[in-house]
């Protein structure tokens, strides 16, 4: 009976544990790089550099696209772009251990299709993506280390991305449970 | 002593093999921890699944209480870390945007990373909407420059602005957050009762 | 388990608020004092007014001369380019931003060299680098440079050549004073240390 449920269930960290880890992983950052973690500013960097690659003078004439595009680098040589690779590798190294990697599958509530799961994902990545510009970082690089680093802006963010959450979830519940 | 690359003390020419590293810590924690599934990040929102919560709060309190004990000690020099700029207004708008995001698609950009390297589909999708996202904001920045902008408060601590210590901050978080851990624990039994199609 | 949980939230509660009790003694860097001793007793600390007055002649931007008399000795007569910083308020934060940029030299110049000693020994001891003293201050600059005396018929030789360079200084420190006017009223650049910080964070 033990071995059914424990093949049943996902073996993860202690959250309390994963939760210490990480802060001291960004104290480590903070220590070592004098800013913290992040991760939308990688896709920021490789939307640049693809609309740079179709589409140059545009790219430096876009009064956003044109401040991350230098002459002497490509905007993919930032460490924001090394860290996500990071995280990608870190990731399949756990899911490795854990034994999660296995062939692409859709996580989803119980109630919704496959096909709407997805829509709402890239209408969710969209939202974020742009949500991020303006909040200069995401949950990772405001919220946990802007909060962390004791910055003004890092909590804004950080209470505006979980208020916002609970306020949004009713109309998307039919999406999770 | 720290932050060691700011001070010259690791040369610059190593930023990007610790920016590996670094990342590999953080994705493999992320991962480990359960965040490259989107039921368990969308969960905290329906009160099914508070591991959000907890990792995210835990990690920001042990950061702030952790980082206070490095200053004392004279380990890292506060003043020269990067301090997140504030921009009032885009930061709220950009952050409630960015919840709603996260409500629909069950992911934010550092987790989606890691949900595409155990092989989810949703977090592909995901990541190619951040894409579509960043892209449609270089787009249409023009028409939204001026408030992109606005409200800046610059470069400022919670204490910079209230002139509160940080300690104090540290601590009030540390309450708050230690009172939602239990808290949370009691709402998450209560609403498991009803959910059967989950795997906890 | 919920015992562990409730040991771990009582020392996390201990952890956090124990920050409020952390009380740092805004404790500035300070060197070993033997190691200030030893930088006392370098006659290297020490620079001529004849030193001085080359460098600015010759327009070198690695000088900065920091006046350390008070405000109204400074309005009355001061160096070109001179900063005014009084001794009482060498500690304010605007006065420390001033040292410890890489690349400058720092005179420190007061009526006679005791003053200017005492500023340097303070800054010494913050830790600063690059620092000098004008050897007997405003005084033997107005004995050297602006009132040079010929040196006796028996001096040697490099006296002499000392002599001529103090009155070509000396022309160009009071003979150009009134040609120099309006460039004196120019406004002082003064150079600030920039505060280190990562060049860009977040994401």
């Amino acid at each position: 009976m033990n071995k059914q449920i424990s093949s049943n269930q996902e073996r993860y960290l202690n959250p309390y544990l994963g939760g210490v880890l990480l802060g001291l992983l960004v104290i480590l950052t903070v220590y070592i790089t004098g800013r913290g973690l992040g991760a939308s500013g990688a896709v920021k960097s490789a939307v640049v550099t693809t609309s740079n690659i179709i589409a140059p003078y545009e790219t430096q004439q876009n009064g956003y696209m044109g401040r991350f595009v230098t002459d002497n680098h490509s905007p993919m040589f930032n460490w924001l772009v090394f860290e996500s690779l990071g995280v990608f590798l870190g990731g399949l190294l756990s899911g490795l251990l854990f034994g999660r990697v296995k062939k692409f599958r859709i996580d989803k509530g119980p109630k919704i299709t496959n096909k709407k799961r997805l829509i709402f994902a890239v209408i969710g990545g969209i939202l974020f993506g742009f949500g991020s510009q303006f909040g200069r970082g995401c949950t990772s690089g405001a919220a946990l280390s802007g909060s962390a680093t004791f910055a003004l802006g890092g909590v804004i963010v950080m209470l505006a991305i979980f208020g916002s959450g609970y306020l949004f979830a009713y109309l998307f519940r039919k999406l999770w449970i | 002593m720290g932050p060691l690359i700011p001070n010259g003390i690791i040369p610059a020419g190593w930023d990007f093999v610790i920016a590996i590293l670094l990342g590999i810590i953080f994705g493999f924690l992320l991962e480990a921890s359960g965040f490259s599934s989107s039921r368990n990040l969308a969960g905290v929102f329906y009160g099914y699944n508070f591991v959000v919560l907890r990792v995210f709060f835990t990690a920001v309190i042990v950061a702030m209480t952790g980082l206070l004990y490095f200053d004392y000690l004279g380990w890292i020099d506060l003043s020269k870390i990067f301090i997140l700029p504030t921009f009032l207004w885009p930061m709220i708008i950009g952050g409630v945007i960015m919840g709603i995001g996260f409500v629909a698609g069950g992911f934010c950009p550092g987790t989606s990373f890691t949900g595409i390297a155990i092989g989810k589909t949703d977090a592909l999708f995901f990541t190619i909407g951040l894409y579509i996202g960043i892209y449609i904001f270089s787009l249409a920045f023009p028409l939204f420059e001026k408030f992109y902008t606005s409200g800046n408060l610059g470069n400022v601590t919670l204490t910079d602005v209230t002139g509160i210590p940080a300690s104090w901050f540290a601590a009030a978080f540390t309450v708050i957050a230690l009172a939602a851990f239990w808290g949370t624990m009691f709402i998450e039994k209560k609403v498991r009762k009803n959910i059967k199609e989950y795997k906890f | 388990m919920n015992r562990n949980y409730i040991f771990l939230t009582i020392l996390m509660l201990f952890l956090a608020v124990g920050t409020i009790f952390l009380h740092k003694t805004e404790k500035l860097k300070q060197i070993e004092p033997d190691k200030l001793l030893w930088e006392i007793i370098q006659p290297t600390r020490y620079v001529s007014t004849d030193h001085v007055a080359k460098m600015i002649i010759q327009q070198d931007p690695s000088l900065e001369i920091i006046d350390v008399r008070s405000e109204k000795e400074f309005n009355n007569f001061s160096l070109p380019k001179a900063i005014n910083i009084p001794v009482d308020s060498l500690l304010s934060e605007t006065s420390l931003e001033n040292f410890g940029i890489p690349g400058t030299k720092i005179v420190f110049i007061s009526n006679d060299d005791i003053k200017a000693d005492q500023a340097w020994v303070i800054a010494k001891r913050l830790g600063f680098d690059g620092m000098y003293v004008m050897r007997g201050g405003l005084n033997c600059w107005m004995n050297t440079i602006i009132q040079p005396v010929e040196p006796p018929e028996y001096a040697p030789l490099t006296e002499f050549a000392t002599y001529e360079f103090r009155k070509g200084a000396k022309l160009y420190f009071t003979g150009a004073k009134t040609e120099n006017t309006e460039t004196k009223k120019v406004k002082v650049m003064v150079k600030r240390r920039k505060k280190t910080k990562a060049a860009s964070g977040g994401c």
